[in-house]
């Protein structure tokens, strides 16, 4: 490549691209280096044919979203430019497919909306940004650092709020940055799954979930709460398997969803009441004597403790009542779920998002387990999983500096993804519930959070109270962003990283769902300035090294690839059957574990078995036996819904301009009789409404939703201000402190009323 | 009968989850506005729950193509191999008559090249021993490709609800058609 | 057919105007007693028509150096065809004004007229896709027909001597009748057809582009003949834009079959 037709690539990537551009700049920089290749190839050759393996650099990506089937990638590059991906095909659970959000990844490195230098923005929230240096802007993050450790004899001014943004391992290397300049505060838990984590630690002693693969050899599936036909694309494959052998599938949702569609029965529960409906199970198969008596004995513990409530206090009339389900219903699944060998259910996480979803969880795990189905193959109650997340860590556990002071009796997990094995010390970081970020931000104090560090999250269009954050977010000194793209968060910002896309950066990945380990290789330069969150941690050391010395422990120089490589060690090439992490270069790997967790029957409760009744749960402020819990009071007309959409993970891909062409804006959804009460016809734009804020937005009708719900989708659009947190409270759910660091909340506990416009 | 590949479109199976179409831009790069699949939601009147069941389409390729005939300056031609029915887009002098005449909206105006556009089957990912993007990307193998002329499928249908009939053009393309669940609605 | 394809429709009113024109001419001329009229302006008229028509077609091509490409395809295009048609069309009507001396040879006068009736058929075809199904029948073929004889009469008017005019009058005449009643019969035809057609046919009825052609191209104009018994110089004009007009509605009302796809056809 002569120095012309480099300038001309540089030229043709170095900004926002169209097809066109995308075309003439591989022409340009395909001509000589194709010259090769193309003088082998017959002369016969129609015109535009193609040789796929043997004309671009195939490079192995993972998607590394917060998703059940994070997919193993095969990324196509050719002269630099990434040109298509596929799924990989060595991972018989992605094989050889994406989904919809996947396939769009091609686009975001080039897309022209990028974040594409560090930027500044005069008066947060003008839009007044203005480009900066990275020198520029480390040098500003590190002097108010400095600043306000001196202020305050300590770092816990500076507030940390990260979640699931990119659970690449490396990028764990924001919490090492926290680390290495002191104690500073963390805004810990999830919005995701506590509840249900807590209930099956109860129950089980962890959460672990049969391999999804492992679903072809149930007989009878019940997906309680879940939508994988949109959330988990690449299980559906399996569902189907096991109808194809006979296998009957229940859905259990308030909404008719696609998964639902996809179902031998649909039952339309009442919202939260899922518990009730359980129990009402429960307590019909304990009638008919159908529970695996030989089970239960052998591996449990509480179980007629369980039955006594179950007859005392549940009947299926009742359980019909509270459910909507109707009573014939009810025992014919009941029956058929019992007899049925083996049964699974998977347990969806929306499900848990109420004030009684960990005693729902728990009841559901109650009625999987006494009817003998945990820890077989084809079995399980399914929830999620941390058994291939054995990693180093490396990027995490960083030194404190010398002498840094922080927070005292602070203890406890700091979320979910909590690896830190932080060492017994005198101070701990100070830590905050991420669920109520708004009402942490506005209340901290001695110190207040003076300095906000933002990454792999979008704050403003996933956390709760939206009106009260952007109070809060009025409050700290300096908020700094890491981001690709200028979201709502940004906007309220005061300085923004550019950071690398999963081609542009190495790391590694593993899901929570299925058993598969993947390596993100990077196949591209990063675009325009992009760092790596490993690389933005350096660079921050570097400067607060510069100003005072020895104020930061992070390393000072990064190498992604060599930092992806020490997150390995032996207990992950063994539970993968690899002898190094190179061999995951040739394809992804699966976990040599028993399909069906609890397969040994070794429980991890304290009792070592299945804990009908857990005096740990008791302990900590729950029921011991998974009893029934009310749910929460309405507060509005309409229950209010904001589930996710198929064309996004939380606020993620909805902006890019590809996905617009297939979902161009938000519309929310009504039951035609709640429509015609309130004179709304199809199309009308209408304003949704309660005791939080307002969303105006265009309703569609229909029967999918029922007559007493509202729903709409979690969405971030690029040209739209419509965000569902201006009506969700944050409101806790009942569970999630035990293993989460905080309770989850109740995203799905929320009503509204809907006016026309 | 001569190797015609067709798409085979299993509604029973399809999620709606327009994987396929985005799989299609992933490998094309289709310029904004410009689809070659798109994803077709069946309206209540077929499947009476809305946004729930789809046919997802591209070009048919079919047996007697309208684009193909209509073309003044013959950027059309048909594969004898397998049927495949390309478009030489350097051809193309952007009359638009394949796009006015095809009555699956197969073939779509470039606004930026001012040339029609289409699916192309993937032909050069077929010559490759590859299959389509749109079919290696379905999660449910809800679309897949066939050869119509060992195509037996007792339920597959050719023209379903929803689909315009066109037997002169006769498209390769099949479907099954979706089905409905057991519903158990509760009482308000 | 959702843009007004502006190119298109000057393309096909003008070319369509030149055939009424050329045909009319060699009628008045050959099969009718009496002087010719002012043959040699009105076949100038014609090729200015036709040469407006030929260069407003390139704009509607994406790429306008390639339009002699498209004669490749005779054998079964009929935009080729039709393209081949009105060339042949042009030259001949060019070579019939280069060549009058107070008439066209009568030969030249009706082959010119014979190959301009066959390439309005072949845009006939061009325009009658499957792709529309209100339009994938003989309908386009009798608009442009309609075309040729409204529009074309009312210019032949121009160059006809005053013994000639009652017959230029009652063509004209006979032919907006006739016009009036196909488009005020068509789209509620079209509305007993399938979903397509039904929406096209709807389309044309709430369209003020429908009922403008209606009034301005046919009504007004018949009165005018009506009332005066001959044709004011004003009416060929109104006549004209009323087509004009009229063509716009029928790229831009009409509904493609793929527009309803997943619905009911």
């Amino acid at each position: 490549m002569d120095k012309r037709d480099a300038e001309s690539v540089k030229q043709a990537i170095g900004c926002p691209m169209s097809r066109r551009k995308f075309l003439r700049c591989l022409a340009a920089a395909g001509a000589l280096a194709a010259m090769p290749g193309g003088l082998l190839r017959s002369f016969d050759a129609k015109a535009g044919k193609i040789i796929y393996e043997g004309d671009y650099e195939i490079y192995r990506n993972a998607c590394p979203r917060n998703c059940y089937d994070t997919c193993s990638i095969k990324s196509y590059v050719k002269d630099g430019v990434l040109q298509f991906i596929e799924g990989a095909k060595e991972s018989t659970f992605t094989d050889g497919g994406l989904c919809v959000k996947g396939y769009a990844y091609t686009r975001r490195p080039y897309s022209p909306d990028r974040i594409k230098y560090p930027m500044i923005q005069d008066g947060r929230g003008s839009g007044n940004w203005r480009r900066i240096s990275w020198d520029e802007a480390m040098d500003m993050i590190a002097k108010k650092l400095v600043e306000i450790n001196d202020k305050d004899d300590s770092m816990l001014g500076l507030g940390l709020t990260k979640y699931s943004g990119n659970f690449g391992i490396t990028n764990y290397a924001v919490e090492g940055m926290m680390t290495s300049l002191g104690y500073t505060t963390r805004l810990v838990g999830t919005p995701c799954w506590p509840a249900g984590i807590d209930a099956q630690n109860y129950d089980l002693g962890d959460m672990w979930c049969n391999d999804p693969e492992d679903m072809v050899n149930s007989r009878y599936i019940i997906l309680w709460g879940a939508n994988p036909a949109w959330n988990s694309v690449h299980t559906m494959k399996y569902i189907y398997a096991a109808q194809d052998r006979g296998a009957k599938v229940v859905c259990i949702d308030p909404v008719f969803t696609q998964t639902a569609a996809k179902a031998d029965v649909y039952w339309q529960v009442d919202t939260s009441m899922d518990g009730a409906l359980a129990l009402g199970m429960a307590r019909h198969i304990l009638d008919k004597g159908l529970f695996d008596k030989a089970w239960v004995e052998e591996n449990s513990v509480g179980f007629n403790e369980f039955a006594d409530y179950l007859r005392n206090e549940i009947t299926v009339q009742w359980a019909s009542e509270k459910s909507g389900i109707p009573q014939q219903q009810i025992v014919e699944v009941a029956e058929e779920f019992a007899a049925a060998k083996p049964a699974t259910i998977w347990i969806g996480y929306g499900l848990q998002r109420h004030v009684n979803g960990g005693a729902t969880v728990r009841s559901i795990d109650a009625l999987a387990a006494m009817t003998g189905n945990v820890g077989k193959t084809g079995g399980g109650a399914r929830y999620g999983h941390m058994r291939t997340w054995g990693f180093n860590y490396h990027a995490l556990l960083q030194k404190r500096p010398e002498g840094a002071k922080g927070f005292l009796g602070g203890k406890g997990p700091k979320g979910d993804f909590d690896f830190s094995g932080d060492e017994e010390a005198e101070y701990t970081d100070r830590a905050l519930n991420i669920n109520k970020t708004a009402e942490m931000l506005l209340t901290a104090d001695d110190p207040p959070i003076r300095v906000l560090w933002i990454s792999c999250k979008n704050v403003l269009s996933q956390d709760f109270d939206r009106p009260r954050m952007l109070e809060a977010f009025k409050k700290p000194e300096l908020i700094v962003s890491v981001e690709q793209f200028f979201t709502q968060t940004v906007e309220l910002s005061d300085i923004v990283l550019p950071v690398t896309t999963l081609f542009e950066e190495s790391t590694i990945n593993a899901s929570y769902w299925h058993y598969w380990l993947s390596v993100n290789e990077q196949g591209i330069k990063p675009m325009y300035e992009a760092k790596s969150n490993t690389e933005i941690a350096a660079a921050l050391s570097a400067r607060m090294n510069k100003l005072k010395p020895g104020s930061c422990t992070f390393p000072t120089e990064v190498d992604t690839r060599q930092w992806m490589i020490k997150e390995f060690n032996q207990d992950i090439y063994d539970l993968f059957g690899i002898d190094s992490w190179q061999d995951l270069k040739k394809g992804p790997a699966k976990a040599k574990m028993h399909p069906a967790s609890w397969h040994d029957l070794e429980f991890g409760t304290p009792s070592k078995k299945y804990e009908f009744r857990s005096d740990l749960c008791a302990q900590h402020g729950h029921q011991a036996l998974p009893k029934f819990k009310a749910a929460r009071k309405p507060y509005d007309k309409l229950r209010l819904l904001t589930p996710h959409t198929k064309f996004g993970i939380h606020s993620q891909f909805i902006n890019i301009d590809w996905m617009e062409e297939f979902n161009k804006k938000p519309y929310c959804y009504l039951h035609p009789t709640a429509a015609s009460e309130r004179g709304i016809t199809d199309g009308d734009q209408v304003r949704v409404f309660n005791k939080v804020g307002e969303v105006e937005l265009e309703v569609k009708l229909t029967q999918n939703v029922p007559a007493d719900v509202v729903m709409m989708y979690e969405a971030w659009f690029r040209n739209n201000a419509y965000n569902c947190q201006n009506v969700v409270d944050d409101t806790s759910s009942d569970m999630g402190k035990y293993k989460t660091g905080a309770p989850g909340v109740a995203i799905h506990d929320q009503f509204a009323d809907v006016e026309k416009v | 009968m001569k190797k015609q590949l067709a798409f085979y479109i299993d509604a029973k199976r399809c999620i709606g989850c327009f994987t396929c179409a985005m799989a299609c831009k992933n490998q094309y790069h289709q310029e904004s506005g410009v689809i070659w699949r798109d994803v077709y939601e069946l309206k209540e009147e077929i499947y009476p729950h809305r946004e729930r069941a789809f046919y997802s389409l591209a070009c048919n390729h079919c047996e007697n193509p309208t684009c193909l005939n209509v073309c003044p300056v013959v950027a059309y031609y048909k594969r004898e191999a397998d049927g495949v029915v390309v478009h030489e887009q350097d051809k193309c002098i952007g009359c638009g008559n394949c796009i006015r005449s095809c009555p699956y909206g197969a073939p779509r105006y470039n606004p930026v090249l001012k040339r029609a556009e289409k699916c192309s089957f993937c032909w050069q990912r077929l010559d490759d021993d590859r299959k389509p993007a749109c079919v290696l990307s379905c999660p449910t193998e809800a679309l897949q490709i066939v050869d119509l002329a060992e195509f037996d499928e007792a339920n597959a249908v050719q023209y379903p609800a929803g689909f315009p009939r066109y037997p002169s053009l006769n498209p390769s393309v099949r479907f099954r058609l979706p089905a409905m669940p057991k519903m158990i609605r509760r009482k308000l | 057919m959702s843009q007004m394809e502006m190119p298109l429709v000057i393309f096909t009113v003008l070319s369509q105007t030149a055939v009424g024109l050329v045909a009319i001419s060699a009628i008045r001329q050959h099969a009718a007693d009496g002087p010719a009229g002012s043959v040699r302006p009105e076949w100038m008229t014609a090729v200015l028509l036709l040469i407006a028509g030929l260069v407003a077609s390139l704009f509607h091509l994406g790429h306008p150096l390639g339009a002699p490409m498209a004669i490749k395809h005779l054998g079964n295009a009929w935009l080729s065809r039709e393209a081949l048609g009105i060339g042949v069309f042009t030259a001949l009507v060019i070579v019939g004004f280069l060549s009058a001396r107070g008439r066209v040879n009568a030969g030249l006068s009706f082959a010119a007229a014979a190959v301009g009736l066959i390439a309005l058929f072949f845009t006939g075809m061009t325009y009658s896709p499957p792709g529309f199904p209100a339009l994938n029948n003989v309908m386009p073929f009798v608009f442009f027909l309609l075309t040729a004889a409204m529009v074309g009469a009312g210019f032949a008017s121009y160059f006809t001597p005053a013994e000639k005019m009652p017959m230029i009058t009652r063509i004209l005449a006979v032919s907006l009748i006739v016009g009036l009643v196909v488009y005020l019969v068509v789209p509620f035809l079209w509305l007993s057809g399938g979903t397509v057609m039904r929406q096209t046919g709807l389309n044309y009825i709430f369209s003020p582009l429908y009922w403008a052609r209606i009034v301005v191209g046919l009504v007004v104009p018949l009165i005018a003949i009506w009332r005066m018994r001959t044709v004011p110089a004003w009416v060929p004009v109104l006549v004209l834009a009323g087509e004009l007009i009229g063509r716009i509605a029928f790229f831009s009302l009409a509904v493609h079959a793929s527009a309803n796809m997943g619905g009911i056809y």
